[in-house]
């Protein structure tokens, strides 16, 4: 055989890689049996060339079938992927820890503060005198102060819109995570 | 007018009509199937439509293939056979073919 055809053969066989080997060894015969059948009939190498097209077309030809049935390597599926670790890693680190710190530290605010009200309405009314009592409660400035009781209901309606909001994060954190985990698993990797 | 359009529609749904009922005359290698279409100009098509295609028809098990040595300077070819499923595949394409010429026929005599 001529150096183009055994060149052309040699460039086909390079784009069909992503074909399994004995398919591919099969392919190559193929072709190279065409050419031969062509050279016999006395045509030469550059028409048979120029007949069969570019050879990175004709080795396309037989991969498009392949791409749209298999899910075999590919570098899309790649790119993909690497996009997908890529976000989730720059957001995991954002995200993640944000939303762990932010859910227990809303709902443990919460507990505490009708419990401080709670024990300044009970040095309040049992005038116990318990040391630095004072500087509980609510603070405006100075421009209204409230009773120890009223502080009290106040801090304790704070406390639940707080529980509940450390809530509502912590169930934000486990979506977000259930989220990746459904992503990764469509990704089949 | 683009009928080279339409053309190549057509084209696309025959050509593996056209393959089966060949190989189901006779077994035939690739560079066979490929200059006897080239006599038509209709269903005429290149090396890279015809070999993904026969791979394709293998692959579904319509058609089988063997490779076969040729007489002495020429070289082995890979011949395609017509397999049982093929030929179920061939009638119920000729009924349907059958249908669309009628059915034209039909509407050009209304």
């Amino acid at each position: 055989m001529e150096k183009v055809l055994n060149e052309y053969l040699e460039k086909m066989e390079k784009y069909l890689r992503p074909i399994a080997v004995s398919e591919r060894v099969d392919i190559i015969k193929e072709i190279k049996s065409e050419m031969q059948e062509l050279q016999s009939n006395d045509i030469p190498a550059e028409q048979i060339i120029e007949r069969l097209g570019n050879p990175k077309d004709l080795a396309k030809a037989y991969l498009g079938d392949l791409l749209s049935k298999e899910s075999r390597f590919s570098w899309n599926r790649f790119l993909v992927v690497c996009a997908f670790y890529s976000l989730v890693g720059f957001s995991g680190m954002v995200v993640i820890p944000s939303l762990a710190i932010i859910a227990p530290t809303f709902i443990i605010c919460g507990i505490m503060s009708p419990v401080l009200a709670a024990v300044k309405m009970i040095d309040y009314i049992f005038a116990l005198g318990i040391p630095y009592v004072e500087n509980i409660g609510i603070f405006l400035g100075g421009i209204v102060t409230f009773n120890p009781i009223v502080e009290f209901i106040i801090s304790l309606v704070i406390g639940v819109l707080l529980c509940w909001t450390g809530r509502g994060v912590w169930k934000l954190l486990v979506l977000y995570c259930k989220k990746i985990g459904k992503t990764v698993s469509n990704l089949s990797i | 007018m683009n009928i080279d359009d339409w053309k190549s529609q057509i084209k696309r749904g025959t050509l593996e009509f056209c393959i089966l009922i060949m190989i189901r005359k006779q077994p035939s290698y690739g560079y066979e199937i490929i200059s006897t279409l080239e006599k038509y100009p209709i269903v005429a098509a290149k090396e890279n439509t015809i070999y993904p295609l026969l791979r394709r028809l293998l692959k579904e098990e319509y058609i089988s293939s063997s490779w076969q040595e040729s007489t002495e300077g020429l070289p082995p070819r890979k011949y395609y056979s017509i397999t049982d499923k093929g030929l179920e595949y061939i009638a119920a394409m000729s009924v349907e073919w059958e249908n669309l010429l009628s059915a034209i026929n039909k509407i050009k005599g209304e």
